[in-house]
């Protein structure tokens, strides 16, 4: 689900799945034709309200629809992977307008849309949103590109003195500079495969791993701190330190051919505080420094500059926009001058914690909004 | 005392008869003051339970008989200033409206993830769920400027020589209790309004409760096998329930009419030496007999236990729970406790027990009338070793939405 390219394969599954279709000469309620041949056909008594429409394909290949309003291509609701054969409900409260179903099966061919229906009177609660398209995202995603790019260098040369205070030996020194280190990745909002194998290698926990936080496959900033707070001597920690610096010169160097989809930006805008929520204000990431609420501030970094490359697009999208910048700074309120959730009593752990919250719910729908579509 | 509460018996077990109860104690709120409720009407009342009418000047879930399972939530209130106090209460009530009726979401089309969490599928039954809201004092300190319009009786729950309280387990902002016939019912109902109020209010903790079936008949038993709750205040009685349940106009802020103080305690029962006690010893301690619930000089559950007649406590020890709990004389009749009390099971201890005993839960109209009243004659009753007061809290249940622009708080805030 979250990625775009599993929908297709759902929907491949399906076209392939022959038992799906109905048996010929059964009877069959009355549905709307969701196919390109026929598409919107059978929509009998359009009418204001409450209502729940059945959709059904009864072409030969996996087809998604969308009802829109045809003059400007907003879209009420959508049904991705509608495998042949297959009937599904949509609840909606339309109002007064004119609607049309777009129809597109999984070939190369344009979608097709269907008759105008026109609606009388009437004020329905169903939303329409103008959907995005992968045009759309191509400049934010490249301007998040530039951001992750210059972050990168930001991030090698922090932990080149990371590494450098280890390999001198001055522990104490080291314990310094990984905290900057550390938060100069987190802000890059690594979440959930941006950088594939790299972000397991330099940030990832010792959860999966038989040994814990003595298993060898345990690397990266997390393992430094571990031996860092932990007492482990520098020259136990040299291989560790040297093993990240080179993993970061790595990902910097690889990270031009990963190019980012761009379907993967609107995802972001809540999985990096999803990840936050999960892991820092937890607490759960601490391995001895103490510092998940500075990550947290680092990775509410990040999340604004996906929001901000991806502002363009929800602007005239997204009416709840501005509660997303009023949370955020709130979130940065709460965070600031934070390091550490020990030492917060429950009222200062509920406020942040319920800060977040709801910020991730006003997050989540940029996920599905922004999710790029064809629209012809 | 010598009413009761509606109660089944043998014939009582099945579900719709307890929902006959649930209905009753629901006409009762209305016939004191209401204004009429839309009458249920169910689809299919053999297998969907009704919606429980929302709308009164009581809260539903109050005067109602213990439902087959509740969550029992406290909530701490985040909300910055009065206005998003306010906002919380607004969408609270929202919610508790939509979920108690019932009925299928819309779709949200592309504009967001779905609305619902689906767990009771798309056309979301009402499953009879009531949802009953309380304050707590501390809602009451300098944050929302409410310090004045504090109910009178109205504090942090006292702290009893028996008890062994966890703060992480007391107190609260506000209470939410949710009941209804099943569990996904009510699972469904507090992840909807967790949802729908993030960043105005917390959970603080929760315990899930149920009640079980009567077994055989009559009064269900708690998880020491005794019958619990079977002498209870006539929640069907207007004049009663005015008495010893709904807040007094006479020493109250008018706010806070057709409202009602809720004591809510986690009493957890020490159930592997309790099962390691011998019989006679066990019905002595609650004064009761196990089989059937009969006070231990009479025949069935609904008698009366004659304390008058046994002065030195031969029959019924003086210590028993019954006898220090409600020495059933004239001066004790005001310290009557409407009792809604679940069982909780959580899982185990440190030690391998089993981690389990009771939501407890009453209303009254004073609770150091009542509730404490009934608490300090109990301090070192022989009950004591088996079971510690771990959590809970004092709230004030507020008063109901009256109609559809209405919520619950109003009053209060305004």
């Amino acid at each position: 689900m979250r990625t775009p390219f599993l929908v297709v394969s759902v929907a491949l599954l399906l076209a392939s799945a022959g038992d799906a279709r109905p048996t010929l000469g059964a009877p069959r309620p009355a549905a709307i034709e969701a196919s390109t041949t026929g598409c919107g056909t059978g929509w009998t008594h359009p009418h204001a309200g409450g209502q729940v429409l059945t959709l059904r394909n009864d072409g030969a290949t996996a087809a998604g629809v969308m009802l829109v309003d045809p003059s400007s291509g907003a879209v009420y609701a959508e049904v991705e992977g509608l495998g042949p054969g297959v009937t599904r409900r949509l609840h909606l409260s339309l109002g007064g307008g004119t609607y049309a179903f777009r129809c597109e099966d999984d070939r190369a061919g344009d979608p097709v849309t269907g008759p105008s229906v026109r609606i009388a009177g009437g004020r329905g609660s169903s939303v329409a949103v103008l959907p995005v398209t992968n045009n759309d995202l191509y400049a934010p995603a490249r301007a998040y590109s530039k951001y992750v790019d210059a972050g990168l260098d930001r991030l090698i040369a922090a932990t080149d003195r990371l590494r450098a205070a280890v390999d001198d030996g001055d522990l104490g020194a080291a314990r310094t500079a990984w905290t900057p280190a550390h938060v100069s990745y987190e802000r890059l909002g690594a979440a959930y495969g941006t950088f594939g194998d790299f972000d397991g290698a330099i940030n990832g926990g010792p959860a999966g791993l038989p040994k814990g936080v003595h298993d060898p496959d345990f690397t990266g900033f997390h393992r430094l701190e571990y031996g860092l707070w932990h007492g482990e001597s520098a020259a136990s920690l040299r291989k560790v330190a040297d093993r990240l610096a080179h993993d970061t010169r790595a990902l910097k160097s690889d990270f031009p051919h990963q190019r980012m989809d761009p379907a993967d930006l609107p995802l972001r805008a809540h999985e990096i505080l999803e990840n936050t929520l999960q892991f820092q204000l937890t607490g759960t990431a601490d391995q001895g420094s103490g510092t998940t609420l500075r990550t947290a501030a680092a990775n509410v970094e990040g999340t604004r500059e996906v929001l901000g490359v991806l502002r363009p697009v929800l602007r005239d999208r997204y009416p709840a926009l501005s509660q997303v910048d009023t949370w955020l700074d709130r979130l940065d309120a709460q965070l600031k001058g934070r390091s550490s959730v020990d030492g917060l009593s429950t009222a200062e752990r509920e406020r942040l914690n319920g800060t977040a919250g709801r910020l991730l719910e006003l997050l989540a729908p940029i996920a599905t909004l922004a999710e790029p579509r064809r629209v012809s | 005392m010598s009413a009761r509460g509606p109660r089944d018996d043998g014939a009582g077990g099945d579900r719709r008869s307890f929902l006959r109860g649930a209905l009753a104690a629901g006409v009762a709120g209305s016939l004191a003051g209401a204004s009429a409720s839309a009458a249920a009407a169910p689809a299919d009342r053999a297998t969907t339970p009704p919606a429980r009418p929302f709308h009164g000047v009581h809260q539903a879930g109050v005067l109602d008989r213990s439902r087959p399972r509740t969550i029992v939530v406290s909530l701490d209130v985040i909300a910055s200033g009065r206005g998003e106090l306010t906002e919380f209460f607004r969408t609270l009530t929202d919610r508790a409206r939509t979920l108690t009726a019932g009925g299928a979401p819309d779709d949200s089309g592309i504009s967001g993830p779905p609305p619902d969490s689906g767990v009771l599928g798309p056309d979301v039954p009402a499953g009879g769920l009531t949802v009953t809201v309380g304050v707590g004092a501390s809602l009451f300190d300098d944050r929302y400027g409410l310090a004045s319009r504090k109910p009178a009786g109205l504090k942090p729950m006292r702290m009893f020589p028996n008890d062994d309280l966890d703060p992480d387990w007391c107190h609260g902002d506000v209470s939410l209790q949710l009941s209804a016939e099943d569990d996904d019912t009510v699972v469904h109902a507090l992840r909807d309004i967790a949802r729908h109020t993030r960043g105005a209010a917390q959970i603080r903790w929760r315990m899930s409760g149920f009640t079980s079936p009567p077994r055989p008949s009559g009064t269900p038993r708690n998880l020491m096998g005794f019958k619990d709750g079977i002498s209870n205040p006539d929640a069907t009685s207007a004049a009663e329930m005015d008495r010893l349940v709904w807040a007094d106009r006479s020493r109250e802020p008018a706010w806070t009419a057709g409202g009602s103080y809720v004591v809510i305690r986690l009493i957890r029962m020490l159930v592997e030496f309790w099962d390691r006690v011998g019989i006679t010893e066990q019905e002595q301690m609650f004064g009761r007999d196990r089989a059937t619930g009969a006070p231990l000089d009479g025949t069935r559950e609904a008698d009366e236990p004659r304390f008058a007649e046994d002065p030195i406590g031969k029959v019924i020890p003086l210590t028993s729970h019954i006898r220090m709990a409600n020495p059933r004389t004239p001066q004790t009749a005001d310290s009557r406790i409407l009792r809604r009390s679940y069982n909780y099971d959580r899982g185990v201890d440190s030690v391998g027990d089993l981690d389990m005993g009771l939501v407890f839960t009453c209303y009254q109209q004073n609770p150091e009338r009542q509730f404490e009243a009934v608490q300090e004659r109990l301090i070192d009753e022989p009950l004591v070793d088996y079971i510690t007061p771990f959590g809970g809290g004092y709230f004030f249940a507020l008063p109901g939405a009256r109609d559809s622009k209405d919520f619950l708080g109003r009053t209060l805030l305004a």
